[in-house]
This record gives structure tokens, C-alpha cells and sequence, in this order.
């Protein structure tokens, strides 16, 4: 076995080491660079939103956490396990799940516990044992009473819930969402987020690509991408407070950092750290 | 051109055991040059109405007319009807599809058996409406755009149609926000300049606040609830029901309402939230 764990220290389960991606281009010479010498280090049990405009190499460092896609330089290390070592590939994506946009390219059974059941399936688990899972994941997602229906007959949300109990099924350390709530409605959008934030309270290590900057708010930390490189990185408090920043970059802040910045300007002292609805409405009610 | 649609009803899976009431009996008219926002969840008819304003489905019983003419009349031509009405669909860039822009923009026209000329004054008209220059962008392949500048190709594939009803069904999604704004004003300045009826399906309640001139919220199969935004806004607890919510702004406002602090009825957008809480902020100094 050649697969040997790299020794690393035992608080950061993601280590990404100067990262190059580069996709070919057919009948050009020179490769498209996506990704641009990123290091970055997920602890364990961390809550990371990773925003950028569309075409900033987030979908593709996403990709390389969990070995879709291999370096073109420097390295990825799951847990330890490298990215680049292919007879690693199950130690990592047992460790490092994903979910994607549109969960009808996700679901691939025509009955949601088959679905669920086709991760651990692929890992070789006893059958016994993929029950217990699949009960599990299902009762985690909210959708054990949906079991035996055909996925094609369950709404957006409810699919992408589906989905993501596939992936805990597995029982991944991390999970990466690769803006899973794109497509769906207000509601859906809701269950999907309200998912992610108990799976992080349960310890799995959340990695959540977004568009939405109220769900980006929701996390420890935002990693801000442009052109490749990671440009801004901290937590959602600091990330926002750059405004003028994250607006030349196609991005934007959450309602109630914009309207902080606004009344900030009009003279009134608004604190700095309110990020969220929730926050200024307390800080509106005290100042009563 | 105003739109009619009288009663419209439509059945999905007929006689199987999975039969669904889609359309129940839906009614309305649309104004020259009205803004329309379309909301409700997904499965609550949206997407069947807009496939019959655009002639892909036929009602089991109903009329739609566009200006006097009537679309779902026997021996309506579908080439007809895609003329008057554009639709463009959710990640319409996955329907690009020929080697350059150019001739992706005017495979419409050319279907439709204008000239080489006319095509290409609509070829230019349309890349011009969507903010495409000309010269940068015509001769490229589509593939190689960004996401966003994708997009545009595709509505201006369906632009150089000059299509008097322009439907979009969520034109915004999984764009990064300033491309989501960029072609929201780009919607509202092909409006002006046009003076076309829009109908914009979102799931985005700050953006169908914002531009809307009447909102239409469906919901299993009819049309549930109308008004202009601060009047279907102000049924938060309809809404909620029904599985919507309000635009994040109305929400913060409720929020504040809902623990005593005054703030007027209505406010709907960051502008009107603004003024409301300086108002609120130096009653309180």
C-alpha cells in the first residue's frame, strides 16, 4: 500500500499548498489558469464560505478538494491523504463529500433510499450497515417519510435534501457545497441552509460556496477568490467591511452591512460588527 | 402589445395516476409596457403558464391573445407567436449553440426568412441591447464567454426576434452579484428603450419588489393573490402560508415592526429602508 498518511497536525482536516489548476485549451497553446497558487488550511469542524465573481476559481479549487480534479502544481491533502495519489482516492472522498447546484444531476436512482444508499454502496459497505446509514441520513434531511418515492416527484429543495443525504451517508468529515441553493425557491433555499448550519453544529467540516451573501454571513470564515488567487480572508465581520472591494469584484454585502454603511454616513455610530438581519434589528430595538 | 389570457386550464399526465391540475382556471390582462413579476414555489404553475404564452404547451381550455391576436386559435403557426413573444428560459446559455455569437443571434431571424440585411441590423440591434459591443463579440464562440457576458449572447438571441412580450423565467440564477444586477438593469433599459411588455418569474422577492408594476403570486395552479409590490407584500402572513417570504428588506422591516419600532407600512427597497430608519434613528437621539 502506498497510500501512507502524510504526517500533519491534527487541527486542519483541508491543507492546500500552493494550488495550480490549469484547464487545456483545444487548438491553443497556452492553458487557461483557474486556479492561481492558493494555500489555504481548513481546520476541522470549521465553517468556510468561499464567494467570488462567476469565473474566479472557486468551482475548481472546490473540485480539487475532493480529487474531481488533480493539481497541475503543488498539492491538496485530505486528512493527509494527497489528492495526487490515486490509490487515495476513496480514503478521500469518504472523507470529503460534495454537493452540487442542481441536485437532478445528483440523484441517479429512480427510489430516494436507493439513491441515498449509492455512496456507501461504492465504499463497500455491509448491507446491514448501509440500512442504519440510509435511515440516518434520511431522518437528518427531514425526508425518512419520502423514502419510497421516486425523486422526480419531490420539489427542488426536496431533492437537494436528498442529495445531501447521499453525501452524509457516507459520513464525510467535510462536505463541499458548490452553491446548492441556486435553483431553488425561498423555502428551499431555507431547509438547504437550515441542513448545513446542523450538520456544521454536528462537527462536519463545511465548505460552502455561495452567491448569496447571506449565506456566506452564516459562516466562521469567507475566503474571498478573484482571478484565481484568494484576495480577502476572515471572518464574515472583517470580509464585509470591504465594501468598495467586494463591489469591484462583482460581489456585494448583506442587507444589513449596507444599510450599517448607509446610516454610518448619514452620521449615526452603528456597530461594526452586525453582519445579519438579526443583529440590526437588536441593535435598532436598544437604541429605542 | 397588452396580453389576455381567459381561464386558462391545463392538466399534466392526464388520466395517469399521477394526474395534476396545473393550470386552474387563470385569468388576466397585462397593460402596453407593464412590468409583471411572476412568484411562487416551485410546482405552483409558473413555469406551465409562461410555456403557454409562448405556444410549447396548449391549454385543455383557455385563450391567450397577444394584442387582438389570439395564439391558442386552431392554425396558429408557432413561428407566428415566437415572434411576438420571447421567452427566455432558466440558464438559457446552455442553448447557445452555433460557432460564433454572430450566428447565434441570428439563427432567429434567419428562421424567420428576413434578409441578410435586415438580420444583420437585428443581429446588431440585439447585441447592442444586451451590452455586447459589436466588434469585440460577434465573431467569437459563445463557449469562450464568462457567465454572465453567456447570458447576454442568449437574450440576444431572443431579442433579435423583436418580440413585443419578453417572459424570463429566473434570467439571474447562479450569477455572482454584479452580474445579477447588470442584467436586471439591462431587462429595465431594454424596457425603455423598447417598450415591450416583461414578465419576469423570480424566486428573487428583492428583485421582483424593485422593478415590478403589478406582481402576480401563484399558486396551486391559479393566480392567488395580484397588486402592485406593497400590496402583495403586505400579506406577509398569506405569503408565508403558501410557502414565500418577503423581500429581505419588508422582512427586516416586520422584524422591527413586530418589537415596536415605528417604521411606516410599505417599505420595500434599500432606498425606502434607508430614509425609514435615518427617520426612526433621529426620533430616537
Amino acid at each position: 500500500m502506498k497510500n501512507v498518511r502524510m504526517a500533519h497536525n491534527g487541527t486542519d482536516i483541508i491543507r492546500i499548498e500552493n494550488l495550480i489548476f490549469e484547464y487545456k485549451r483545444e487548438g491553443e497553446a497556452a492553458p487557461d489558469r483557474a486556479v492561481d497558487g492558493v494555500s489555504l488550511n481548513l481546520e476541522r469542524g470549521s465553517f468556510t464560505a468561499v464567494i467570488g465573481q462567476n469565473g474566479s476559481g472557486k468551482s475548481t479549487l472546490a473540485k480539487n478538494i475532493n480529487a474531481l480534479l488533480l493539481p497541475s502544481g503543488g498539492a491538496v491533502y485530505v486528512d493527509g491523504y494527497n489528492t495526487g495519489d490515486a490509490e487515495a482516492v476513496w480514503e478521500i472522498r469518504r472523507r470529503a463529500g460534495m454537493v452540487f447546484q442542481n441536485p437532478d444531476n445528483q440523484l441517479v436512482s429512480a427510489i430516494v433510499e436507493d439513491d441515498v444508499a449509492f455512496g456507501p454502496e461504492n465504499l463497500g459497505i455491509a448491507p446491514d450497515e448501509i440500512r442504519v446509514r440510509v435511515r440516518e441520513s434520511l431522518l437528518s434531511v427531514h425526508m425518512y417519510g419520502e423514502r419510497k418515492k421516486a425523486p422526480h416527484l419531490l420539489s427542488g429543495g426536496q431533492k437537494q435534501r436528498v442529495a445531501i443525504a447521499g453525501v452524509v451517508a457516507m459520513r464525510p468529515e467535510c462536505i463541499i457545497f458548490d452553491e446548492p441553493t441556486a435553483m431553488l425557491d425561498p423555502v428551499g433555499r431555507e431547509e438547504v441552509m437550515e441542513i448545513i448550519g446542523r450538520l456544521h453544529l454536528d462537527g462536519v467540516t463545511v465548505v460552502l460556496i455561495t452567491h448569496f451573501m447571506d449565506e456566506a454571513a452564516l459562516a466562521d470564515r469567507i475566503v474571498v477568490m478573484d482571478e484565481g488567487r484568494v484576495v480577502l480572508d476572515g471572518a464574515p465581520s472583517s470580509v464585509f467591511r470591504r465594501a468598495d472591494l467586494l463591489r469591484k469584484l462583482s460581489l456585494d454585502a448583506p442587507l444589513a452591512v449596507e444599510l450599517a454603511e448607509r446610516l454610518r454616513g448619514k452620521g449615526f455610530a452603528i456597530p461594526d460588527d452586525i453582519i445579519n438581519t438579526e443583529e440590526m434589528v437588536e441593535f435598532l430595538c436598544r437604541s429605542k | 402589445m397588452p396580453v389576455k389570457v381567459e381561464d386558462l386550464v391545463y392538466v399534466y399526465s392526464e388520466g395517469l395516476p399521477y394526474e395534476t391540475l396545473a393550470l386552474d382556471g387563470v385569468s388576466f390582462e397585462i397593460a402596453d409596457g407593464e412590468f409583471i413579476g411572476v412568484i411562487g414555489r416551485t410546482g405552483s404553475g409558473k413555469s406551465t403558464l409562461i410555456q403557454h404564452l409562448n405556444g410549447i404547451l396548449k391549454p385543455k381550455s383557455g385563450r391567450v391573445f397577444v394584442g387582438d391576436a389570439e395564439i391558442t386559435a386552431k392554425g396558429v403557426k408557432l413561428a407566428e407567436i415566437r415572434r411576438k413573444i420571447g421567452l427566455v428560459f432558466q440558464y438559457p446559455e446552455y442553448q447557445l449553440f452555433e460557432e460564433t455569437v454572430y450566428k447565434d443571434v441570428a439563427f432567429g431571424p434567419v428562421s424567420l426568412g428576413l434578409s441578410q440585411r435586415e438580420t444583420d441590423r437585428r443581429v446588431r440591434e440585439a447585441l447592442s441591447l444586451v451590452g455586447l459591443d459589436f466588434s469585440e463579440f460577434s465573431e467569437r464562440s459563445p463557449f469562450e464567454l464568462s457567465g454572465g457576458q453567456k447570458r447576454r449572447a442568449a437574450i440576444a438571441g431572443v431579442l433579435s426576434m423583436k418580440p413585443e412580450v419578453l417572459i424570463l423565467d429566473e434570467p439571474t440564477a447562479g450569477l455572482d452579484p454584479g452580474s445579477h444586477m447588470d442584467i436586471l438593469n439591462m431587462i429595465g433599459e431594454i424596457r425603455r428603450r423598447e417598450g415591450v411588455v416583461v414578465i419576469l418569474v423570480s424566486h428573487n422577492m428583492n428583485d421582483i419588489a424593485r422593478l415590478s408594476d403589478r406582481i402576480f403570486v401563484m399558486n396551486e395552479g391559479k393566480i392567488a393573490l395580484s397588486g402592485a409590490p406593497a400590496e402583495v407584500f403586505a400579506h406577509d402572513e398569506f405569503l408565508a402560508s403558501i410557502g414565500l417570504r418577503l423581500p429581505p428588506v419588508a422582512e427586516m422591516m416586520r422584524k422591527l415592526r413586530l418589537r415596536g419600532v415605528d417604521i411606516p407600512e410599505g417599505v420595500l427597497t434599500i432606498d425606502e429602508a434607508e430614509r425609514a430608519l435615518e427617520g426612526f434613528l433621529r426620533r430616537a437621539r
